[in-house]
């Protein structure tokens, strides 16, 4: 992923070129935009993957993106899974309308905590955190899996207001 | 132990993790450092510790916090918490929700503002310029699928620049992320 730690996510997505007002407008915030890269690149890319590999991390994100159908962020993550590796059941994530045949086991439990805290997190309770637990993942995947989510879906939002000001 | 919080409240709350915080005595070097550049570095509190498991998201989401809720310039710091308020309000986040309520009236000293987002939610009948960015933070949180024209036509019609326009999209946008790290791995409980 050397290309994808220096070109800015964000920028790239919305097709913003050196002549864009959007990303002179950006610039201005040019510590909060570097630190939010540096945030996708914690969250897609860190140097220990540990429980969760990149391919995976990959196909999750753009599992959310389709969900809130996010297709500027989707078709980002569906070429990163791509160059993660991704395949099988892993790639198979992508596809929010895709469930594993295990319904019980960590993947299922996985996609659907994902898939209630990217849409409906109002909903979450103790008992969410206690299936994951069921399911095999330990403090750090949990926190590990809260962080993938929240990130990506700060950048949903963080995408869709930036489209906003480029298209009016 | 009172019991868990699950309405709105401006009562002071204290956050009780449902996943093991890391503890400070077998803390790692990198999660000493990444627990560092919190505002308070003698008392940190369990919801950084319960995140000091992911390291290295930490070091970089604190700062990026700090910036978007506290920079120089563009959109007022009141301006930022109603944001922040209006995306813990749809997510249900009651802890933030709290919080940045408090903040607001210590920042802005109008606390009819948040008595009447408390009272009516999302309905809050508020004055223009809080109302639109009331409104915006409630229409990105929920539908982000679902924003243009008409959102960034009141945002304007009340005489946001642009740069105050991207401040408020951050600050909604970081509760979106701050919300659901906060409602999902753990909950409030009132202080005794």
């Amino acid at each position: 992923m050397t290309t994808e730690t220096t070109v800015d996510v964000i920028d790239k997505v919305l097709g913003l070129g050196p002549s864009s007002p959007l990303l002179a407008l950006r610039d201005e915030r040019a510590k909060l935009k570097h630190l939010t890269q540096t945030s996708y690149v914690a969250a897609l890319h860190p140097s220990d993957p540990r429980n969760f590999s990149y391919a995976e991390r990959a196909t999750l994100a753009a599992r959310m993106a389709a969900l809130w159908t996010s297709q500027e962020l989707l078709a980002h993550y569906r070429d990163l899974a791509t160059t993660e590796g991704a395949s099988g059941d892993v790639l198979s994530i992508a596809d929010p309308a895709w469930t594993p045949e295990d319904e019980a086991g960590r993947l299922s439990v996985i996609l659907r905590h994902v898939d209630l805290v990217t849409k409906n997190p109002k909903a979450a309770t103790r008992d969410n955190i206690e299936k994951l637990y069921a399911a095999g993942l330990d403090d750090r995947d949990i926190v590990t899996l809260a962080g993938i989510i929240a990130f990506v879906n700060y950048q949903v939002l963080v995408v869709a207001g930036l489209k906003m000001l480029r298209d009016n | 132990m009172s019991d868990a919080v699950h309405e709105f409240t401006l009562d002071a709350l204290e956050w009780q993790p449902y996943v093991k915080p890391v503890d400070l005595q077998t803390a790692t070097p990198e999660q000493l450092d990444a627990l560092k550049v919190t505002p308070s570095n003698t008392k940190v509190s369990a919801y950084v510790l319960v995140l000091a498991q992911e390291t290295e998201m930490l070091a970089e989401r604190s700062p990026l916090f700090n910036d978007i809720m506290y920079s120089d310039g563009g959109l007022s710091r009141g301006g930022r918490e109603l944001g922040a308020l209006a995306a813990s309000f749809v997510n249900h986040c009651i802890y933030c929700a709290q919080v940045h309520a408090n903040r607001f009236i210590q920042l802005e000293k109008r606390p009819e503002v948040v008595e009447e987002i408390y009272q009516n939610g999302l309905d809050a009948d508020l004055g223009e310029h809080d109302q639109a960015l009331f409104n915006f933070g409630v229409d990105l949180t929920a539908h982000p699928d679902n924003v243009g024209v008409y959102q960034f036509y009141h945002l304007r019609e009340t005489g946001l620049s642009d740069l105050e326009i991207l401040d408020l999209i951050h600050s909604v946008a970081i509760f979106g992320w701050a919300n659901r790290l906060m409602h999902t791995l753990g909950e409030p409980h009132r202080k005794d």
